[in-house]
Parts: structure tokens; C-alpha cells; sequence
């Protein structure tokens, strides 16, 4: 390759990543904004004195707090949860075998392409039945059941495991739910990881879920953030919209550079061909 | 591993069960059988009880004419399907979703093919290049349609702020008819999870595959459509399907305008997407029976267009090996 080559490359996708950056700037941009910056036209590219009052006021205009304490709840309930039952189903097919185990496992790939929001209505109007709307049930529910991705993932991890493992366990009087806990759970940390990020970034930016299960005073940041913040003459404050979107996506982000690998390899291991 | 030391040690496992009889009442096929409906019973209960039901009670209820409220409902038998095909505007954000997955699937699945082979080639700080394309990707949805609202502001957003420099007019893109470009914008702007899907196709091609092509003195162009086309054939055809089945029941614009469910009714025409629709039905309208029919017709729109993109893909696809799971 040559060196022009290489540099033309290099300018192309520095342009790229300006563009694919540029709206997260604009959005801390104008979460420093004053309300004189915001209704000024043309628009301030950078405000001259940040106010960093905005963030202050984001949290205390609305329940921010309470909101980001549901969410974190939430998150926290989905993520154990869906990752331990996953992994639990995973070793299932992945280690053991019983008749109807091929149509099972043809079924678990097929709900992967079922629509979500289909469901997710309906099983509304049953939980709503059941008086449970306005609870953490659904998501405790949700989590037992598992993830039909997350499933395969474990499912492919724990296949590739040698077997003298578990013979030597069973030799030496373990079950397979011994087998499970103490030998396959602590080797699949590479997917736990995944499955935990996965989860959590899944959790935390679920909109349509906390907007029917949950009331606008116990709902999540998703559902607040969405909802926005307006004056008492009910025009939007977009510079306190800012600062809490920042507030909002920051964590997902810090979480991503951080384990970026973990986030990627979540992707490419999945098996698509 | 050679398959003599496995069968040894699986005699003496078998061995091993028979000399003890507290635990081994039943052949052991038997008992490895039940353990396996104990491993994958959350997930059962949790299909049928949270998929298979719902899905179910969502049909029953699009039989009637429930307004989720009033006890005394009326079983209506298909009249809702019926009314289904009489209603302009249920026709009309059917065809928009359509439209939608059309524009934005595609246009998604080639940037993110794109900008793969782009980070792919050996050039400086590509680990930093694939980690901030890829960074939109990862922002929630509603951080991400907060942004562009912000972006796309009339007075104070930044498009109109490049416009006035440019000394052209302002725009208002938040209503109609410009809306839309903003909702494609949006979308477009996580290609970054097709790029790393793709990136990941990419790298499982085997390099030896190429260098023998081009020893053979075949161009980069020639390569990339005979050999890294076809090898990636499968990891397009799954962003295809499921970048259908998530634009198909897409409710982005709802975030881009109210964000709140019952404000789904005042999305503008141009975003008024069949989900919106839907949301309108019952969180505004209560026409629950109306639109868990609704629900059962886009359930059957996304199977349909799923089997059609596999039918008319399985003379496309190329596969080096069986499909993964269904065998084993």
C-alpha cells in the first residue's frame, strides 16, 4: 500500500469520525449554554462563559435522582438475572441431552427473530391484569427467562470446553448443577462480561418498558430524559435537556471506552454464519 | 482428541454410576434427560409464559372490541382485520414503515460494509477509528433522538446554524416534510454496529484466500466482489433480517417528537410510522381490540418478510460451513 494511499485513508475517516462525533460535542456544547445563548440565531457553536449551573438545575428541576435510582435498580436486576438464567439454560444445551433438545434449541434461535414490541404490549395488559404494573416483577421475570442471544452465546462457550471436566466432576460425585457453579460459571467470565454489558446497556436505554410498566414517579432516566424538562410555560428547557442527556449517556460511554474490546468480541462471537 | 481415550473414559464414568447404587436408581440417560429439563425450564416457562401467552391473549383480544377498561366486551370475530384494511391511515403508516426499512437498512448495511474495510486496512490508530465510529452505536436511543432534536432545533440547532454560514435559509426540520431526513439521519448515524458486525465478517476471511487471488494478479476490485463478497454473503444477510425486523416495528420518531406514549398520536405524518400508530390506538384511543389486531398483522408482515428474504437469499448466500447450532 502506498504511502498516498495510507494518508487519503486517514483524512477520510478522520472526517468520518468528526462526523460521527460531532453530535455528542454539539450535545455537551449546548448543555453549557445559558437560555440567552440557546435563543440566539445563529446558534452559539460554544458558549463563552459555560454554565455549568445547568447541571445542578437538571438534577434538581426533576426527580433526577430518584429516576437514575430506578434505573440503576432496574439495570441491576436485569443484568444478574438475565446473565446467571442465560448461562443456566446455556449449560443446559450446550452439556447435556434429552429427547426434543434439537427442536428446543431450533425454537430458542427462531425467538431471536421475533419481534419484541409484539409482545411486549400484550404481556402490558397481562401484567396490568395481574397488578403488577408499577412493580420491579416484570423485569425480575423478564430476567429469569433469559435471553435467547445471551443463551447462545453461553450455549457456544460452554460446547467448546473439554469434556474430562465434568467426567472427572461426576467421578467425583458432583452434579451437574455443582458442575455448573463451580467448574463452567467461573471459566465463562469472557462472556459474562459480555452478557453483563450487554444487559446493562440494554437495560439502561429501554424506553418503551419503564414508559407502560412504570408511573411518571417511580419511572426510569430513559422515561424522564425523554419526557424532558419545560418551563412553567411549558416550552422545552433545552439546555437543561442537554445537561441531563449528558448525565443520562455518560455512564453507557465510560462503560464502552472501557471495555470496548468486551463490547466488540460480544458482537463477533456470536456466530453469525 | 482421539476418539479410543474418550470411549475408555466414558466406560469408566458409566462404570463408576453403576457402583453406586444410592444415586444411580434410573439408566443414566434417564436422569441426564430430566437434569436437562431442569437446565432449560426458566427459559420455557419464560417463552411460553412472557412470548406464547401474550401472544395469544394479544390475538383473543383482537377479536373483540376491548377498550381495556368498560368489563363487557364483544367478540367481534375478524371485524378488526377488516377494519384494518379500511383504514387510510393504518395503510398509509404501513407503507411509510415500509418506505423506512427500504431507505435505512440498506443505506446502514453498505456504510457499515464501507466504513469495515476502511478500518480493516492496516493503517495508523484504526483501534481509535473503529472505537469512535462505533461510539454512536452505543448511546441510548433517547440520548441519541434528544441530540438530534437539539441538533435540528429551528433556531438555536446547529444544521441551521451551517446553513446560515453557508447563507442559505433556515430550515424547520422537526415537522413535516423534512422530519423524516431527520429520523434517516438518526439511524444512520449508529452504522457503527454494522461496521463492527461486518468488521468481524472481515476478519474471519481467510487471508491466504486473498493473497493466492492476488499471486493470480487479481485487482483489489476484483477480490473484494469475488471473494470478500461472497464470504460475507451470511453476515449480510443477517443484518439484512434483522435490520428489517427492528426498522419494521421501529418507534423512533416518538422519541424525536413527544416522548411520551400518549403523545404518539401528535408524531408528524411524515414519522407516523405503523407503531406509532399502534401506540395510538391504545394508549390514546383505547382501541385495544383494534390494535392487538394491528400487532398480529405486523407479527405476520415481519415473518413474511423474513422467509422471503431467506427464500430469495438462498441462491445468494454463499456458506464455507453448515450453518452453526442446527447441527450437533
Amino acid at each position: 500500500m502506498t504511502r498516498t494511499y495510507r494518508w487519503a485513508l486517514s483524512l477520510v475517516l478522520l472526517a468520518v469520525v468528526l462526523v460521527m462525533i460531532s453530535p455528542i460535542l454539539w450535545l455537551v456544547s449546548s448543555s453549557l449554554k445559558s437560555s440567552a445563548d440557546m435563543a440566539s440565531f445563529p446558534p452559539t457553536w460554544w458558549p463563552s462563559q459555560p454554565r455549568f449551573e445547568n447541571y445542578t438545575e437538571a438534577i434538581t428541576s426533576v426527580n433526577f435522582l430518584g429516576a437514575a435510582q430506578n434505573s440503576l435498580t432496574i439495570a441491576f436486576i436485569s443484568t444478574t438475572l438475565t446473565t446467571l438464567s442465560s448461562a443456566w439454560v446455556g449449560f443446559g444445551f450446550a452439556r447435556l441431552t434429552a429427547p426434543g433438545k434439537k427442536q428446543l434449541f431450533v425454537v430458542l434461535l427462531a425467538t431471536m427473530m421475533l419481534p419484541g414490541i409484539v409482545t411486549l404490549v400484550p404481556t402490558y395488559l397481562i401484567f396490568a391484569k395481574l397488578h403488577m404494573v408499577n412493580t420491579y416483577w416484570p423485569w425480575v421475570a423478564w430476567g429469569l427467562g433469559g435471553s435467547a442471544f445471551l443463551i447462545f452465546l453461553f450455549r457456544q462457550f460452554f460446547a467448546g470446553i473439554p469434556r474430562e471436566m465434568e467426567e472427572a466432576a461426576i467421578i467425583d460425585g458432583c452434579g451437574y448443577v455443582g458442575i455448573f457453579w463451580r467448574i463452567f460459571l467461573p471459566q465463562s467470565w469472557p462472556v459474562i462480561a459480555a452478557s453483563v454489558i450487554l444487559s446493562f446497556t440494554h437495560a439502561w436505554g429501554d424506553f418503551v418498558g419503564p414508559a407502560m410498566f412504570l408511573s411518571q414517579d417511580s419511572t426510569t432516566l430513559a422515561v424522564a430524559m425523554a419526557t424532558g424538562y419545560v418551563n412553567d410555560k411549558g416550552l422545552p428547557m433545552n439546555n437543561l435537556v442537554a445537561a441531563g442527556a449528558v448525565m443520562y449517556v455518560l455512564p453507557v460511554l465510560i462503560l464502552f471506552l472501557f471495555m470496548q474490546r468486551r463490547f466488540v468480541s460480544g458482537f463477533s462471537t456470536s456466530g453469525i454464519k | 482428541m482421539s476418539s479410543a481415550l474418550t470411549d475408555v473414559r466414558r466406560s469408566t464414568v458409566a462404570e463408576a454410576a453403576v457402583e453406586r447404587p444410592d444415586r444411580k436408581k434410573k439408566p443414566p440417560t434417564l436422569r441426564k434427560a430430566r437434569t436437562f429439563y431442569l437446565f432449560v425450564a426458566p427459559w420455557v416457562l419464560g417463552f411460553v409464559g412472557l412470548t406464547v401467552f401474550p401472544l395469544g391473549y394479544a390475538f383473543w383480544l383482537s377479536l373483540t372490541d376491548s377498550d381495556g377498561l368498560s368489563p363487557r366486551t364483544h367478540f367481534v370475530g375478524f371485524q378488526n382485520y377488516v377494519d384494518i384494511f379500511h383504514d387510510p391511515l393504518t395503510l398509509s403508516s404501513l407503507a411509510k414503515t415500509g418506505m423506512f426499512a427500504l431507505v435505512t437498512v440498506p443505506l446502514s448495511i453498505l456504510a457499515g460494509l464501507l466504513l469495515a474495510v476502511m478500518v480493516n486496512q492496516p493503517i495508523r490508530a484504526r483501534g481509535l477509528y473503529r472505537a469512535l465510529i462505533y461510539l454512536p452505536a452505543v448511546v441510548p436511543p433517547v440520548g441519541a433522538a434528544l441530540t438530534f432534536r437539539l441538533i435540528f432545533d429551528r433556531d438555536a440547532g446547529a444544521a441551521n446554524g451551517i446553513l446560515s454560514t453557508l447563507g442559505a435559509n433556515p430550515i424547520t426540520w422537526l415537522v413535516d416534510p423534512n422530519v423524516r431526513y431527520v429520523l434517516y439521519a438518526l439511524v444512520l448515524w449508529g452504522c457503527g454496529g454494522s461496521m463492527i458486525i461486518s468488521l468481524a465478517g472481515l476478519q474471519d476471511i481467510p487471508r491466504e484466500l486473498l493473497e493466492a487471488a492476488q499471486v493470480d494478479g487479481a485487482s483489489y476490485w476484483q477480490s473484494f466482489t469475488r471473494i470478500t463478497i461472497p464470504l460475507l454473503s451470511p453476515v449480510i444477510l443477517f443484518q439484512v433480517i434483522t435490520g428489517m425486523i427492528g426498522s419494521l416495528q421501529s418507534f423512533a420518531p416518538l422519541l424525536l417528537s413527544s416522548g411520551s406514549l400518549s403523545g404518539a398520536g401528535a408524531v408528524p405524518q411524515g414519522n407516523y410510522l405503523y407503531m406509532i400508530h399502534v401506540f395510538a390506538q391504545y394508549f390514546s384511543a383505547s382501541r385495544f381490540g383494534y390494535a392487538s389486531a394491528m400487532l398480529w398483522l405486523l407479527f405476520a408482515v415481519i415473518l413474511l418478510v423474513t422467509l422471503l428474504i431467506i427464500k430469495v437469499s438462498a441462491r445468494t448466500v454463499f456458506y464455507t460451513v453448515e450453518p452453526e447450532g442446527t447441527s450437533k
